[in-house]
């Protein structure tokens, strides 16, 4: 994985969710994923940007691209300093949420992605990592 | 301002609701109140919601919908969502989208037809 060219977006408010979502898909359709790949990642986003500012306030989103062989893909991690996750499978449930919200942001964007990773320590802070590569 | 890219017009008697290609939170928020006043207002039976140019449908905009389909039934109204692309149709299926009380159609003729739009019936001779 190249590492060198990850780009960011730094997550405040609301309408950086609109900004991290119009640049994904910029980004995405120009990487050449299909519209139904762009508007999974583009929705994938907005879900993982949204969990920021209602969890942890403040936080950034990156992006690199993928190489293996002839694929091409794209990596997209969330990072934030906030409260962080106390029981990780508990919140990949269907349904569970703290916010009063619909439950589907984690377990949704793992379906949409083919990849979804979280890291989380309470106190400290929640990374999340999904991939998606190019059919 | 938020909620100026969102047009609610009366058409027959139904209100028709259009839906800009990427609302913001702030938008979907305004949206809630401005279809329900509209109904309030013009005495319509029924909103359509026009999402045909629509490309990102999140939980949170589906949840808004979700929530505004519910009070349209306790005023006694019915909600269609016409035109869904299918890419959006299809990550909705994906990330356990439901829409509730909430009809669906292909696009606004469609949907007008669903709820059964007419010109309004004032004089009842």
């Amino acid at each position: 994985m190249i590492d060198n060219n990850h780009e960011y977006i730094v997550i405040t408010g609301e309408s950086d969710i609109i900004l991290a979502r119009k640049t994904m898909r910029e980004v995405c359709g120009k990487l050449g994923f299909s519209l139904t790949d762009v508007t999974r990642i583009v929705t994938a986003t907005s879900e993982l940007a949204r969990n920021i500012c209602l969890y942890a306030g403040t936080g950034v989103m990156r992006w690199c691209y993928l190489e293996r062989g002839t694929a091409v893909g794209i990596e997209l991690t969330f990072e934030d300093h906030g409260p962080g996750i106390a029981d990780i499978q508990q919140v990949m449930q269907e349904g569970y949420s703290t916010s009063n919200g619909l439950g589907l942001g984690l377990p949704g964007s793992r379906r949409l992605m083919d990849e979804l990773e979280i890291r989380s320590r309470v106190g400290e802070g929640t990374i999340v990592v999904v991939k998606k590569w190019r059919r | 301002m938020a909620g100026d890219n969102i047009s609610v017009i009366k058409i027959l008697d139904v209100l028709l609701v259009t839906i800009p290609p990427d609302p913001d939170d702030e938008l979907v928020k305004v949206l809630q109140d401005k279809v329900l006043q509209g109904m309030a207002r013009h005495q319509v039976k029924g909103v359509v919601l026009d999402i045909s140019a629509c490309q990102t449908v999140d939980s949170f905009f589906a949840r808004v919908i979700t929530e505004t389909a519910q009070m349209v039934v306790l005023m006694g109204g019915r909600t269609v969502i016409a035109g869904m692309q299918p890419s959006v149709a299809i990550t909705a299926t994906q990330l356990g989208l439901r829409l509730g009380s909430a009809g669906t159609a292909l696009n606004v003729e469609h949907a007008l037809e669903k709820l059964d739009a007419g010109f309004s019936r004032e004089r009842t001779t």
